[in-house]
This record gives C-alpha cells, structure tokens and sequence, in this order.
C-alpha cells in the first residue's frame, strides 16, 4: 500500500511530543476522582437519606451519556458562564483566556469520578462485614479499620477495574481536541490535514496509544501482584 | 449571553426525533456484524492453532488499545485508499454510514470475543462429557447443552459491550454523518451557535433514555434466563 | 461382551495405563479397585473414549477397532452402547430432571418425545424420583442429583453402564441411597463396571473384582478370592490400609 514513511516517521515524533499532554490529562483526572470516587462509594453504601440518591444520580447520568456528548455541554457551558459570573462579581479576569485544559481536567474527572464510584462501591461492599466488625473489637478506629484493613483488601478486587477505567481514560482523552487541546489525537488531526497524509498521521497516533496503553497496563500488573501479596497462597 | 431558555430543549426533540433511527441503526448494524465477528474471533481464540488464537488475541489487544475515534479515522480515510490499492476497487463514493458501521464492528467484535471466550470457558467440561456419554454429537453436546449455559453466564457482560457501544456510537458525527449529535451540530450551526446548551442537553436526554432502557432490558433477560439458578435458592435444595 | 486388550496410555511423560487387559461378560458385575494414581479411572473413561488411549484393542459384541485411532464414527456407535455415570453427577444444569434423562434419547438417539419420556418416567421411577421430573440440578440434593444421573444412564438401555465412583461426592448420610440402586440393577442382571471406593459394598455386589496399582492390574478374581484370599503383597497391603477389621458379606 502507498504509505509516505517519511510522514509516517516524522507525524511519529510530533505524536510522541505530545504524550505528555495526554499522560498529564490522564493523571491529573484520576488522581482528582480518586478521593471523590472513594467517598462516593461510601455514602452509596451507607445510603445516607438525600445524599445517597443524589449521589446515585449523578454518576447514573455521568455513565449513561456519552463522553462526547459531556464535553461538548461542558465546553459550550463552562467559559460564557464563567465569564457572566465574572462579570458580575466584577472581576477583571478575561475568562477566555484561560488554558482550555482546565476544561479538559473537570470534564474527564467528573466523567472517571462516576466510573470509579462504582468501581469503588463493588469492592468495598465485596468486603465481609466480619472485618469491620474484627477490627473495631481489636480496638481500632473506623478511618484505621479502613486505612489498614478494608482498603488494601478492597484494593485487591478493585485493581483489575481500576486498570480498565484507566485505559478507558486514556483513550477518552483523544476527545481533548474538541476543546481545543492539544493532545495526540489533536497532534495528528493537524499533521493529517497539512498534506492530506491522514492514514500515515492516524496510524501513527494508533501505534502511540497502543504503547501507552500496553506500558499502563503493565504497571497495573506490577501493583496487582504487589497488592495481592497475601493473596498468593489462597489462589486456586 | 444569551439567556437560557429550557423550552427550546423540547422544542428541538421532533426536530431530532427522526434522527435517532439512524443513530439506532449504526448501533444494531455494529453489533450484529460485530457479534458474528467476535463469534469468529472466539472460536480462533479456542482453536488448536497457536497462529490463529495469537491473531485473535493480538487483535483484541490491539482494539482495545484504540480510542475509537482514532479507529473511525482510520476506517474512515484508510479503507478506501486500501480497497482502492489492493482490490481496485473505489468506495470513495459509499454512504458515510457504511464507514461508521464497520469502523463500529471492528470495535465491538473485540470485547464481544473475549466475553464469548470467557464465558464458553467457565462451563464445566463434566457437561461436555455427559452430554457425549449419553449418546449426542459433539456439535449436538456443544448446542443443546454448552452454547444454552454459557449464553446466560455472559447476558450480563454482552449487555455491559452493548451499552459502552451505544455510547462511542455518538462519535460519528466526526466524519460528518447526520445522526442524533450529527442533527444536532446542524440545529447550533443553523442558529449561529446560539441554543448549544438546549440542544446537548435534549440530545443528552435521549441517550439517558437509551442507556436506561438497553439497561433494564438486559436486566430483564437476566432475571429471565437465570430463572434456574433462582429456582434453587428459593426452594432450598429441597431434600 | 465387552473385551479390552493391551490399553496403554500417557500422561505427558508419566504411563497411567502399563499394558491392562479386561472382560466383561454379559451379566458381569466388574468392580475396579485401587490406590489413587493407580489408573482405575483413567481406564474407565478410556472405555467410552473420554480419553483416547495410545494403544489398545477394544472387542465390544461384534465390533472390532483400534483404541488409538477409533474413528468418530466408531466411537459414536460405542457411546450408544455404553452409558457413564459421574463421580460429580453432571447433570446437565440448564435442563430439568425429566429432560436430563431423555436428552440421550431424543438428542442421541432420535427418539420421538413422547416416547422418550415413557421411558424416562420408568427410569425415573425405579430410582424414586418420580416426583421431582421439573426439579432443575440445583434444587436437588447430591445423593438426588446422582440418582438422576443412573435414571440418565439405564434409560437408553446400554449394553454396560460405566460408574466413576459413583458416591465419593456424597454426604456419607446420602450415599446408601445409591448403593441400593446399583444393587438393585446387579440383582437384575444389567452388566456394570464399577470404579469405587466403598468395599463392602464392593465385595456384596461384585461378580468379579480388579485390583489395579500404578497402572497394572495387580491382581483379579472373584470377590471371594480378592477380599477374602488376597494372593499378592500390594493388594493385602491395600486391604489392610482401607479396612482394619471388616465383615464382608459375600
């Protein structure tokens, strides 16, 4: 097939340049809808009066829209908003101004927030009530109960979940370029449409995930079998 | 700005309405031909031959490494200049949703394949074995006593695909075809931009309704199917 | 009826079956005994091919063939002449009782349906489980579910029901009701072999029994000449290892 590798080569190294970028957008958001995730997932169990139901909600419309369809509310809602609230507490700060990726960062954490919520919820609730109840006997506190004995447990089951909510990420953000940032989806748009080489500029942004997502998913190896220590024994 | 004005929101649903045929007509196109894609693909997952489960597996991998918007660009601008090369062939002037379709059969075929795989697996080879030792053919063992269980093991996964789907299905708007977000990038153009929040939130509703309703549905099957399972727990291994 | 000569079979590197020859005449009740490893069950599921032996004549009525390279067609027919029944039941989970028993009639064998359930009633009957034909698996007790799995196996009238130890999955409260079963068919003349562990029950309902060890039949006879008058060391020893004192009654 007609392939232009020198295109190919080059659209290569622009892709890489900016893997940061979407390395950053992945990580900023998760480590933003760990906590929120996690307490989430307690009041969803505790089922706490409103709280619970408004929780439930939220991430049954977070999980039934599509991404594409959150971003392009956020990114048509969020700045003339922002600007009209700036107005009118009388700030001069030029909203439009602002990094796009801002943007980015709230929606892809209100999105993962929701899937980890549930995540969260299946593992902790996965967890016998018997530990709980085992722990505070022994004298411990309920935050120590959870910090030393519930989480890493929960930690376990959850891992393998946590790992497909990343990857899912990762590939949600080649929607970045729809506000405007520049990621390695929006990288390769660009490259593509300079000398109509698309399929070059595609398959390379392709080969780019594919690593990413292959180094990813080998780190959560690393951690589930760290994690999992003490599970070693009761394997078959 | 322009003050928001919520009645649109249900003004712009007729307007839209027709358009969900096509939205619903990519995703069930996608998922009939992925199914029986990823009915290929399990099958060479379980085959004897290493070259053809490495294939698959590789595959699967590979797929689930994409984000689909970048496999829509790539079936998108690569199959025609492929098919163009290889066969001569020039489908350059084909409907855009014939691109979206395939672009969303490779995608589904692949975590379809791996739910099929999975759940064929858990069956117990005791069954395999008993259905043979009383007198049925491989092929009858594997449809009448197999394919039944290990359908309803994977009900809950397949829903799961079917759902993540109907999501990415939103995307193909990107390369220009008229469905649901299609129409709707149409109505803000129409109106210089105006009414964006409106239309995202109408068009957000309909896919709310259509997770919901996929959702309950599978639910339903579920209770259906794994009536067996709960006929044991309530009566209580009647001894 | 049924003869088997020199059955050799591998386990990667290990040999599970060393060469063993068995007959088993019409009417014959064969009871296989053994340690763990010794190959009993191995040698039980190559007989209906669930495993495919490396070499091996079977004679079974008046069909001839080569053990290691039967053909499907070949092994087809001698599945519909032979019945299994489980160690773990595999009752089939996404069928009722009723419709377990008539699988192999209707599915293997062709039988309409109507007339398959009159035969399936009959077997159900003579297990005594009439009563519970739309039960599904799990509703059923395992000593119920293994009764089940004998209905499964008398009603498509094989010429020799193969057992895998039959009750070493039971609860010990369950298991008589099994045993009685099976002595029942004895007494009525259906042609068994039987891989167990229970000896008493063995050495009443054997006509011929089989010690085998380390994938050699060590030593075989009548129930009285293997319980009673072990001639060899590693059958006394077996013996002697399973039952301390024991009252057979032969």
């Amino acid at each position: 097939m007609d392939i232009n590798y020198q295109f190919l080569e080059q659209t290569f190294y622009l892709v890489l340049a900016a893997v940061p970028t979407t390395l950053n957008l992945t990580v900023t958001s998760l480590l933003l809808s760990l906590p929120l995730a996690f307490f989430m997932a307690l009041v969803r169990l505790r089922r706490t009066r409103y709280v619970s139901g408004f929780v439930g909600a939220y991430i049954t419309l977070l999980r039934g829209t599509p991404i594409v369809l959150q971003i392009l509310l956020i990114y048509s809602l969020l700045p003339s908003l922002l600007h009209a609230l700036v107005g009118t507490l009388g700030w001069t700060i030029n909203v439009f101004d602002w990094n796009p990726i801002l943007y980015a960062y709230l929606v892809f954490t209100l999105n993962t927030t929701a899937l980890l919520a549930e995540v969260f919820r299946s593992a902790l609730g996965s967890i016998e009530r018997g530990q709980m109840e085992a722990a505070l006997c022994a004298g411990l506190t309920k935050v120590q109960a959870y910090v030393h004995i519930l989480i890493p447990q929960a930690l376990v089951t959850a891992l393998p979940n946590i790992c497909n909510v990343t990857v899912n990420l990762i590939k949600g953000t080649s929607l970045a370029f729809l506000m405007t940032v520049k990621d390695m989806t929006a990288v390769a748009k660009v490259a593509a449409s300079y000398g109509y080489n698309y399929i070059e500029a595609y398959l390379d942004v392709f080969a780019g995930y594919i690593i990413i997502c292959s180094i990813v998913q080998v780190l959560f190896v690393f951690a589930e079998s760290h994690v999992g220590r003490f599970r070693l024994i009761k394997q078959k | 700005m322009r003050p928001f004005a919520p009645e649109f929101i249900l003004a712009v649903i007729p307007d839209l309405l027709p358009y969900l045929g096509v939205t619903m007509a990519v995703a069930l196109g996608s998922i009939v031909a992925g199914s029986l894609f990823g009915t290929l693909l399990a099958w060479a997952k379980l085959s004897a031959s290493t070259l053809l489960r490495r294939l698959a597996v590789a595959y699967t991998y590979a797929i689930r490494c994409t984000p689909p918007i970048v496999l829509l660009f790539i079936v998108f601008y690569g199959l025609p200049k492929f098919f163009l090369e290889v066969f001569n062939v020039n489908i350059n002037s084909y409907d855009k949703i014939f691109f979206v379709v395939v672009s969303f059969t490779l995608l589904f075929a692949a975590p379809v394949s791996e739910v099929m795989r999975s759940a064929y697996q858990s069956i117990d080879r005791g069954q395999y074995e008993a259905a043979v030792s009383s007198g049925l053919s491989p092929w009858q063992a594997f449809y009448h006593i197999v394919l039944p269980q290990a359908a309803v093991i994977g009900l809950p996964n397949f829903g799961n695909s079917v759902l993540s789907l109907l999501k990415e299905g939103s995307l193909a708007y990107t390369v220009g075809l008229v469905d649901l977000i299609g129409r709707g990038q149409m109505i803000i153009a129409h109106h210089y931009g105006a009414y964006a929040i409106e239309t995202y939130l109408a068009l957000a509703l309909f896919y709310l309704l259509l997770t919901l309703g996929v959702e309950k549905s599978f639910l339903q099957l579920e209770r259906r199917y794994s009536r067996q399972k709960h006929n044991g727990e309530e009566a209580g291994y009647g001894y | 009826m049924l003869k088997i000569t020199n059955i050799h079979k591998k386990y990667k590197t290990a040999e599970v079956l060393k060469g063993v020859d068995i007959q088993v005449a019409k009417g014959d009740v064969v009871v296989i005994l053994g340690p763990s490893g010794s190959g009993k069950t191995t040698l039980l599921r190559c007989l209906n091919f669930l495993e495919h032996a490396d070499q091996g004549e079977m004679e079974f009525g008046a069909d001839r063939l080569q053990l290691a390279s039967a053909s499907a067609r070949e092994i087809a027919k001698v599945r519909k002449k032979t019945a299994f029944v489980f160690q773990n039941y595999n009752l089939f989970q996404n069928k009722t009782v009723l419709e377990n028993v008539t699988a192999g009639l209707i599915l293997g064998r062709g039988i309409k349906r109507p007339e398959a359930e009159v035969i399936a009633r009959k077997a159900l009957a003579k297990v005594g489980l009439s009563d519970r034909e739309t039960y599904y698996p799990l509703q059923l007790s395992g000593g119920q579910q293994q009764r089940v799995g004998i209905a499964r196996a008398i009603a498509v009238n094989p010429d020799v029901i193969l057992f895998d130890e039959p009750t070493s999955a039971l609860d010990p409260e369950l298991v008589s009701e099994v045993l009685a079963i099976i002595k029942q068919l004895a007494r009525e003349g259906t042609t068994m072999v039987i891989v167990t562990h229970e000896m008493n029950f063995a050495a009443d309902v054997a006509t011929h029994a089989i010690f085998m060890a380390e994938g050699n039949i060590v030593e075989q006879g009548s129930p009285q000449d293997i319980f009673l008058h072990p001639q060899q060391e590693r059958t006394r020893k077996f013996l002697r290892r399973i039952l301390p004192q024991v009252e057979y009654n032969i």
